[in-house]
């Protein structure tokens, strides 16, 4: 099993990459939304993995967003490259605000986290000379002048690389340092893990990955606004698409994000007004009766069946 | 030991200063000192029932402002369908959010309260989202604003005119606290209701009915944020996010006055809501005013971990 893994990669790899030859437009813009939100969802739940919470992927898709615009229209830099400055900007901030607040954890923080997407918007809707004011940016033209094959490859490379740095942090020492501090903060800092310093890294790269998806859906779109950009669609969402996948593995953010990305755009259809009270719904469901998720629940029936 | 506390001991020096600022400020600029306070009450009245269940249930309601945007709702159904005030819908408001609130703790809250604080977050933080999202399902995201003509009320002394419908919320902040503190101090299930607060296990062996307190005191702090609801938006429009910042709003001031420490939420809260009119009086940056909220707990989080270093 393990050995045949870079193969099955490659595998699933492969047919994404070549899925454009076989569908039409209308399923690669779904499938884009979809990549976004798991990129967002797999950066949650990386963090998760240390047992902080946070609630500030809105903001960090906003400051990512605004960040690889603002650059692109300023600087003229190659909306690609504003696109991973962005997402620098968007690590560097995290870092920041980390160093000042992961210090308290636990409640301190998620709520913090909560407050920043709200904070950001004041910030932007507040320097109108910079960022437009309250009726945001448009951008003179959409990334690859709005071509559906670039833009999903764009969108799928910004998935990989969310899937790549989860492996990488589930399959090296990172995991062991992360779970430990998860289960007992005082066990981890006694045996030698600088708790804080793995938290504020690990605060930074999921929030460059935020800002590097909130980059790519800005420049797809071609506009970022105040109210668009910091939406809470984008916290709330990726959290609802974690917990019905799983918690605390690669593999579950990413079915969650695949399986409510395509009941939403049912939903969508059937209630206009309201249809994020799913996901809240799924939220508290999730957390009431499988914690473990598909992913986790499926899982542990399979190994049940195996050893019978 | 709280933080409010350890100024209150350090000196009377601050006390002076605070006072010599207040003098300065009511001289400069009047209208702020009146019109935070006022805000000032808002808030603690809305952050007091948060600190109510953090303290004793010991879970941080994400939905808190969720609550409050219903019961503002509630009345508004109420005046609408049968005419009635808002001012007198608060009885209704009240009793309806004790029976919601019930509802909520035994069908939803109850099954998290020995789970990781991080179950708590995302299902309160779900909650949120639900009872959020079925407001703008019912009532559209279409602000709502009943023409009342009570609510313009004014006063002049001198040059100097403000509202004076908005002490409202003074007088609301003032029978909550009072009422909390004359409950808990006083009445045998409040007592009850502290030492479950204090220790829960220790509560049960003496024989009290933990769940029971427990859900007495969610139930309670729902209908006050309920019946809050209803007098809030006599005064602001509603719309389903209305509720939200209050919720941050009210959990900055409870980690400014410390856990438990229901007196010291009503002083942060005027640190917090003059601050706010201070900023907002600026033409032209009154935007910034929301944002002090967020720096004034940050600040907080800062001060603390540096005492929790230094002990």
């Amino acid at each position: 099993m393990k050995k045949s893994r870079p193969l099955f990669y490659l595998i699933v790899l492969a047919f994404l990459f070549t899925l454009p030859l076989y569908t039409g437009v209308y399923v690669l813009n779904v499938m884009g939304i979809i990549l976004i939100y798991m990129a967002l969802a797999l950066s949650w739940d990386m963090l998760l993995r240390s047992g902080q919470i946070s609630f500030g992927m809105a903001g960090f898709f906003g400051v990512g967003g605004y960040g690889a615009a603002l650059l692109f229209l300023n600087t003229g830099v190659h909306p690609l490259v504003s696109i991973v400055l962005g997402g620098l900007i968007a690590g560097v901030l995290a870092w920041l605000i980390g160093s000042a607040v992961l210090q308290l954890r636990g409640m301190y923080f998620a709520i913090v986290t909560l407050a920043l997407a709200e904070i950001f918007r004041v910030i932007v809707r507040n320097l109108p000379d910079l960022t437009g004011g309250p009726e945001g940016t448009i951008l003179p033209q959409a990334i690859f002048a709005g071509n559906s094959t670039y833009t999903y490859w764009l969108v799928l490379s910004v998935a990989a690389l969310s899937v790549a740095v989860s492996d990488i942090f589930r399959n090296t020492r990172i995991h062991f340092a992360l779970t430990s501090i998860r289960n007992d903060e005082i066990v981890a800092k006694s045996s030698g893990i600088d708790v804080f310093k793995y938290l504020v890294f690990l605060f930074a790269v999921t929030s460059a990955i935020q800002g590097v998806a909130g980059g790519a859906y800005a420049h797809i779109y071609g506009f970022v606004s105040p109210e668009g950009s910091f939406s809470i669609d984008f916290t709330l969402l990726p959290i609802a698409m974690a917990l019905l996948g799983g918690m605390h593995s690669t593999w579950g953010p990413v079915v969650g994000a695949v399986v409510l990305g395509v009941v939403s755009e049912f939903l969508k259809l059937q209630i206009p007004y309201g249809h994020l009270m799913v996901y809240g719904i799924i939220i508290v469901v999730a957390i009431l009766f499988f914690p473990q998720g598909i992913v986790g629940t499926v899982g542990q029936r399979w190994k049940k069946t195996v050893s019978h | 030991m709280s933080l409010v506390n350890k100024l209150k001991q350090s000196n009377y020096q601050i006390a002076i200063i605070s006072v010599i600022l207040i003098v300065v400020l009511g001289s400069w600029k009047p209208h702020v000192l009146v019109e935070g306070f006022q805000r000032a009450c808002l808030y603690a009245v809305i952050a007091l029932p948060m600190a109510l269940i953090l303290g004793i249930v010991g879970i941080i309601n994400l939905a808190h402002g969720e609550y409050m945007m219903l019961g503002a709702y509630f009345a508004y159904s109420l005046n609408v369908y049968i005419g009635m005030d808002p001012l007198v819908a608060i009885v209704p408001a009240w009793i309806a959010f004790f029976l919601i609130g019930m509802a909520s703790y035994r069908a939803i809250i109850k099954y998290v309260l020995g789970t990781p604080e991080l179950n708590q977050l995302l299902l309160t933080f779900g909650l949120a989202m639900v009872l959020e999202q079925m407001a703008n399902l019912i009532w559209t995201s279409r602000p709502i604003k009943l023409p009342l003509q009570y609510v313009s009320a004014s006063a002049t002394i001198g040059s100097f005119t403000f509202g004076t419908y908005e002490f409202v919320y003074v007088g609301a902040a003032m029978v909550v606290l009072v009422g909390l503190q004359l409950f808990l101090k006083r009445t045998s299930m409040g007592q009850a209701a502290l030492a479950v607060g204090q220790n829960p296990r220790g509560a049960k062996l003496v024989g009290i009915h933990v769940d029971r307190t427990y859900l007495l005191v969610f139930s309670l702090s729902i209908a006050l944020i309920g019946a809050l609801g209803a007098i809030f938006m006599t005064r602001h429009s509603i719309f389903p996010l209305v509720g939200a910042p209050f919720t941050m709003k009210s959990f900055c001031l409870i980690a400014m006055a410390g856990i438990g420490n229901l007196m010291g939420i009503l002083w942060c809260s005027l640190i917090l809501g003059l601050a706010e009119n201070f900023v907002l009086s600026f033409r032209g940056y009154a935007g910034w005013a929301d944002i002090l909220f967020f720096a004034l707990i940050v600040l907080v989080i800062i001060v603390r971990s540096h005492q929790r270093e230094v002990k």
